[in-house]
């Protein structure tokens, strides 16, 4: 099979959300000692894109979408092993991401992690309920680029201003892009705030994440 | 039974009542905490804000029971206190209900999913409704299933309403529009979610939260299409905004929510009210316009 089929074929078959298949073709690739690096981007990237606008789009939903993005973790379990033997890196950066504290929404905030998770990202998610302090230690403890901080309740929302506040307060905000989630976020909120950005939804934080890549 | 009459006369619209976690925002609840747990601890707060809905002019209000079922109360490590929180909300309303007024058992989402999101199943969600369905049935008049995103875990909540309860029941789903349609977030299809709510026997099928009173509009006329039977409404005031790092503000106006439900009543809406962001004063102003109707 030419590496182009191959590519059309795995990203085929996270779109149509065939775990057996993109399993095998994980396992294949490995074998036939392809570029990894190429698979993970042009192939299993490529599906969880399209995944990604399909969703925008309302063609696929919720359970659709997390599945996808399971079935792309599954794959990198396979791939990332050897992708360190071939000395490559594929981690696009670390990313400490957390429900704060007083919330204990976590379902976005997990969609957000799968999502950065299948999009290349080493994610840590620390749970829900979890405070300011404790968010940026993580951060700092692993080395970090990216701290996410969700928050669905207004109420709660001003301890996502608080993981800024200790940033700056410790001198080392500048270590950190600090992206907010949640739905009662918005731009003047991350102006606020003095966060680096925030998304609607988990495909566009994926997005959002991956831009500052190029910065 | 005076719901029945309701429902049967065709020049009434019953006025349900408007959001109640906003209000008890407002009124300073901490952080995370449970609205329902303020049944226990702020027993007068919760009794002022329905005597406010009933005042400004509700047929109905519904019990401070939105996440007091098992699941979700054990979510937030409350489940020990499901059988006080869920009484004394029923103490609560009861205090504040004018005599020609109706109790109505709110029953809110599990916060749990099914696979591949959570573990839950309709067995799962049907034991932990069931719990909160039969504290409540001793003081309530019908039943409002509300804010689902999952057909399946609504079919759990009816079959557990029904197995004590023989109270009428509003079904009450919450959608998301897509370009092709209204959806729940899980992808069941209006069509999909009227149908199997009829088939399980409800007696008014609605929709509340997520929509802003303007995206509602469209949505009555369509449920409309769909389904013989009497359709609940209520409405979002728009999405929250943050001002001053601590304010939850919604934008929409009070008149422009109102003008609206006028139109969603004349959709086909029997029973109108509100959800997040609306307020006594939001009911005051439907109340002023249906008597200016009449």
């Amino acid at each position: 099979m030419s590496t182009e089929k191959m590519l059309n074929e795995i990203s085929d078959a996270i779109v149509s959300l065939d775990k057996d298949k993109a399993l095998d073709l994980a396992n294949r690739a490995v074998n036939e000692q392809m570029d990894l690096l190429e698979v993970v981007e042009k192939g299993f990237g490529e599906g969880i894109r399209k995944i990604g606008d399909l969703w925008d789009e309302g063609e696929i939903f919720l359970p659709e979408l997390m599945l996808g993005g399971n079935i792309m973790q599954d794959a990198m379990k396979i791939l990332i092993p050897h992708l360190k033997e071939q000395s490559q890196k594929i981690s696009l950066g670390t990313v400490v991401i957390a429900t704060i504290e007083g919330d204990i929404h976590s379902i976005g905030k997990t969609i957000v992690a799968t999502m950065l998770s299948a999009n290349g990202f080493d994610v840590h998610d620390l749970g829900a309920d979890v405070p300011a302090e404790r968010i940026v230690d993580e951060a700092l403890k692993s080395g970090a680029q990216f701290i996410g901080v969700s928050a669905l309740l207004t109420t709660t929302m001003t301890g996502q201003k608080r993981v800024v506040d200790i940033l700056l307060e410790k001198n080392i905000r500048d270590k950190f892009k600090v992206i907010l989630g949640g739905a009662p976020v918005s731009r003047s909120w991350v102006e606020e705030c003095g966060a680096d950005g925030y998304a609607d939804n988990a495909v566009s934080a994926a997005a959002l994440f991956k831009s500052f890549l190029n910065k | 039974m005076r719901f029945q009459d309701w429902l049967n006369d065709p020049s009434k619209t019953i006025l349900f009542d408007g959001g109640m976690g906003s209000e008890v925002i407002k009124r300073g609840l901490k952080p995370g905490k449970l609205p329902d747990i303020l049944n226990i601890e702020e027993p007068e707060v919760i009794a002022e804000i329905h005597k406010a809905y009933f005042e400004a002019g509700s047929n109905m209000c519904q019990t401070n029971t939105f996440g007091a079922n098992y699941l979700n109360l054990q979510n937030h490590k409350s489940e020990d206190k499901i059988i006080l929180i869920n009484l004394k909300a029923l103490e609560n309303i009861k205090k504040s209900k004018p005599s020609t007024a109706l109790i109505v058992g709110d029953i809110g989402p599990s916060g749990v999913f099914r696979p591949p999101i959570g573990k839950a199943s309709l067995e799962i969600w049907q034991v932990s409704y069931k719990k909160q369905v039969e504290i409540l049935e001793n003081g309530v008049d019908l039943w409002h299933i509300e804010t689902i995103s999952d057909i399946i875990e609504m079919q759990a909540a009816i079959r557990a309403v029904k197995e004590v309860s023989s109270k009428p029941i509003i079904s009450s789903m919450t959608y998301k529009r897509t370009k092709r349609g209204f959806f729940t977030i899980m992808g069941d299809s209006l069509e999909k979610c009227v149908d199997i709510q009829s088939n399980e026997g409800v007696d008014v099928i609605g929709s509340n939260c997520t929509l802003g009173s303007h995206e509602m509009i469209e949505l009555t006329t369509e449920i409309s299409k769909l389904t013989k039977k009497p359709i609940s409404i209520k409405p979002n005031a728009g999405k929250p905004r943050l001002e001053g790092g601590t304010k939850t503000v919604y934008d929409q106006s009070v008149q422009e929510f109102a003008s609206d439900i006028m139109k969603i009543i004349d959709e086909g809406a029997k029973i109108v009210g509100g959800c997040c962001g609306t307020s006594p004063q939001t009911i005051k102003e439907i109340r002023s316009r249906l008597e200016n109707r009449n």
